[in-house]
């Protein structure tokens, strides 16, 4: 009888966990998707679908992405896929208008993603990954800084304009080396680190310049860099390394990070991804929390430029679990879970979230991610993206350190970019 | 015939599958275009392709000449410090046990955990070597930022890392020498040269060889230490071997080409072991030493 129950409740518990739907979600890692992991429970409550999460650095998620997810099988039911390598991945991935109805959660209508973010899911034409977050550079202002009655007498004096938000790159450079100078704060917060991020930065300043990196015409790639306009906009970069706090040649995030947030005189001015700014503004973590102004990116002397960082998913063709994978992405993409991620300090994709008349006071950060929207600019989307980045970012920063002439700097990424089109065949 | 060879099969089917299999396996994928996403494109068979690509590649020979660099002067300092340690430490005092067993601390140190303690040591600002030099009122340096400072801490903490490796070996091998062999060269009247130049090194040559081939096979395959200090930076000035194979498989997602960089490292060892062993340590020339002595 003893043995009889015991078996009984084994084969209870086997049906138990073969009935049970697990997915294998695979993101990134910084506070926006921590933020929805804390809710998740709600989620696998109202579904009984479990969400085994796991999160790694950007380049990593590329590796594994790469390693695991095939077109026969994957190792994953849903994936999450930096803007830059959609190429790459978007044939394994099952359309979004293939993607199933939701039993719980209604299909997220594509209307309500904003649509400088809804680009960064398209590839050849189809929706190939449902965009999450609302990522592009937004601009960062002390606000102690520019409101300091003394700086704003000093500045006018010396400048002959209004100390404030930099409009311009060329205010931007003057307000920073005005801090610089005088030993009040670092003037700049360049970004040094990963090559995606440098390739980001030279886009900024090249587009503010006017002029593109590279472009897709006639089912071709080509390096359409003006080299005068570029070895401008890099020198600019060059002055603002100047104004730069020591060690500016390798900062990545977390230098950045500290310089700004965590040095008792900090930055004046720089970009921040909105995924980031819940740590700036974690009174915890940051001796400037509260102290930050918000706007978009100043222009340059062509034009206004907002590097776009944004995150989009993906389920894989091969997933066995597109239902359950589907629920959970109707589920992040909903109203009622972005609102919460607003306010947890993160930025979600959705237009009515990120407008919405609630947060305006508490999080000044949204207005300036939607003026930056307006600008929107992305990097390069080839399958060639890894090898040309590393090229930017070799000769980006040896120009910018004076390692060798900007103009040279040029030169070789173009040289060296065409080569990398004309090996892949283009 | 066959009851041997039967017994011996479970080890050497344990010995392809470990051993023999990944090396004919990377063989194989080395001579093909293969990506490392199936989404980026189609396996295609490209022969010595590969091959012929990295030998036409500056980034690939400029990885292979701060690898080579890399060895020949970390190895030969970590040699030095090592056997001056060994000598300096035979000998019987109060604590040598202790002293001994701490200085063999770095080595239990994990690559990761040392390359970011000297990451952090060599920061900007908040670093503590950097601070040393504003006291003394010496300007501060960007370590990590400049190519030839870069390349030489990342010497440094290997060196630092390592030596007390060298130490362990040498000292076992000093230990093992016999007390009356180096009373007999005293006696003789042999002054502290000499000693080293015709007893002690002759003795400790096999030992010496084998710490410098087993330091030559590690160095050559040193990766994660450098990668959390630099990732190779700035610009290519860090980008040893293994980083830049790390790079083309990881980041470029060319798993044949990176394939191809692994056969030419395993070449590289066996031609640095062949050398080493064969020529120095095969028992006729290790009995001739012994005979000429």
């Amino acid at each position: 009888m003893k043995k009889a129950a015991v078996l009984a409740i084994l084969a209870l518990m086997t049906l138990a966990v073969v009935g049970a739907e697990t997915i294998n979600v695979l993101l990134w890692d910084d506070p926006y998707p921590k933020a929805l992991q804390q809710m998740l429970p709600e989620f696998e409550k109202a579904t009984g679908i479990t969400v085994n999460i796991e999160m790694l650095q950007p380049p990593q998620v590329y590796t594994k992405t790469a390693v695991a997810v095939g077109k026969d099988s994957s190792d994953y039911d849903l994936v999450a896929m930096d803007e830059g390598n959609i190429p790459i991945f978007s044939s394994l991935m099952t359309p979004f208008s293939e993607w199933p109805t939701g039993k719980v959660y209604p299909k997220v209508d594509v209307k309500s993603v904003t649509p400088a973010m809804l680009d960064v899911g398209m590839w050849e034409g189809r929706l190939v990954g449902l965009p999450i977050n609302g990522n592009l550079y937004v601009w960062m202002t002390r606000k102690d800084l520019i409101e300091n009655p003394q700086y704003q007498k000093d500045f006018k004096a010396k400048y002959g304009y209004a100390l404030g938000v930099p409009k311009t790159y060329q205010a931007m450079l003057d307000m920073g080396t005005f801090f610089n100078d005088r030993g009040i704060a670092a003037g700049f917060g360049p970004f040094n680190g990963g090559p995606a991020g440098v390739l980001g930065e030279a886009i900024f300043m090249w587009e503010g310049y006017g002029t593109s990196f590279i472009d897709f015409k006639n089912g071709k790639y080509k390096v359409v860099l003006d080299k005068k306009k570029a070895t401008e906009g890099m020198e600019f970069y060059k002055k603002l390394m100047k104004i730069s706090p020591k060690g500016a040649e390798t900062m990545a995030h977390v230098e950045r990070q500290a310089a700004f947030a965590a040095d008792p005189k900090g930055v004046f001015s720089m970009f921040i991804w909105p995924a980031q700014i819940a740590a700036y503004e974690d009174p915890d973590k940051s001796l400037v929390a509260g102290k930050i102004i918000y706007s978009a990116p100043p222009a340059g002397p062509a034009k206004t430029a907002a590097v776009r960082g944004t995150w989009a998913l993906g389920i894989p063709v091969a997933s066995k679990q597109k239902q359950a994978a589907a629920e959970f992405a109707y589920w992040w993409a909903s109203k009622d879970i972005a609102e919460r991620l607003v306010e947890a300090n993160t930025v979600p994709a959705r237009t009515d979230a990120l407008t919405d008349p609630r947060f305006a006071a508490s999080k000044p950060w949204l207005a300036a991610i939607a003026e930056s929207m307006k600008y929107a600019t992305s990097r390069p989307r080839l399958k060639e993206i890894p090898q040309i980045q590393d090229v930017v970012k070799k000769y980006w920063i040896m120009g910018i350190t004076g390692q060798m002439p900007c103009a040279s700097a040029v030169d070789a990424i173009v040289n060296e970019t065409n080569a990398i089109l004309a090996k892949a065949g283009y | 015939m066959a009851a041997p060879l039967l017994f011996l099969a479970p080890s050497l089917v344990v010995v392809f599958a470990v051993l023999v299999f990944p090396i004919v396996f990377s063989l194989v994928v080395s001579g093909f275009k293969w990506p490392l996403s199936v989404g980026a494109g189609e396996r295609a068979f490209v022969g010595l392709g590969n091959y012929v690509d990295l030998s036409r590649n500056p980034e690939f020979w400029n990885s292979i000449k701060l690898q080579l660099g890399f060895i020949f002067i970390a190895i030969p300092i970590e040699l030095i410090l090592g056997y001056a340690a060994a000598l300096l430490l035979n000998r019987e005092f109060l604590g040598a046990r202790v002293v001994r067993t701490l200085l063999l601390l770095p080595v239990f140190f994990l690559p990761i955990i040392s390359g970011m303690t000297w990451r952090f040591m060599l920061q900007p600002r908040y670093g503590p070597l950097n601070a040393l030099l504003l006291t003394l009122g010496a300007p501060e340096i960007t370590w990590l930022s400049d190519p030839t400072f870069a390349y030489l801490a990342v010497v440094v903490q290997d060196v630092w890392r390592m030596w007390p490796f060298m130490f362990m070996l040498l000292y076992a091998g000093l230990t093992s020498i016999p007390d009356e062999l180096i009373e007999a060269t005293v006696v003789d009247g042999a002054g502290f040269w000499r000693r080293q130049r015709s007893l002690i090194l002759p003795l400790l040559t096999p030992t010496i060889l084998t710490a410098l081939l087993l330091r030559i096979i590690d160095a050559l395959r040193v990766f994660s230490e450098v990668y959390v200090m630099t990732e190779g930076g700035p610009g290519s000035a860090t980008l040893l071997f293994s980083l830049f194979a790390n790079r083309v498989a990881f980041g470029y997602g060319e798993v044949g080409l990176a394939s191809a960089m692994a056969i030419f490292l395993l070449v590289l060892s066996i031609v640095f072991a062949a050398t080493l062993v064969r020529k120095n340590m095969s028992l006729d020339i290790l009995e001739e030493k012994a005979g000429g002595r």
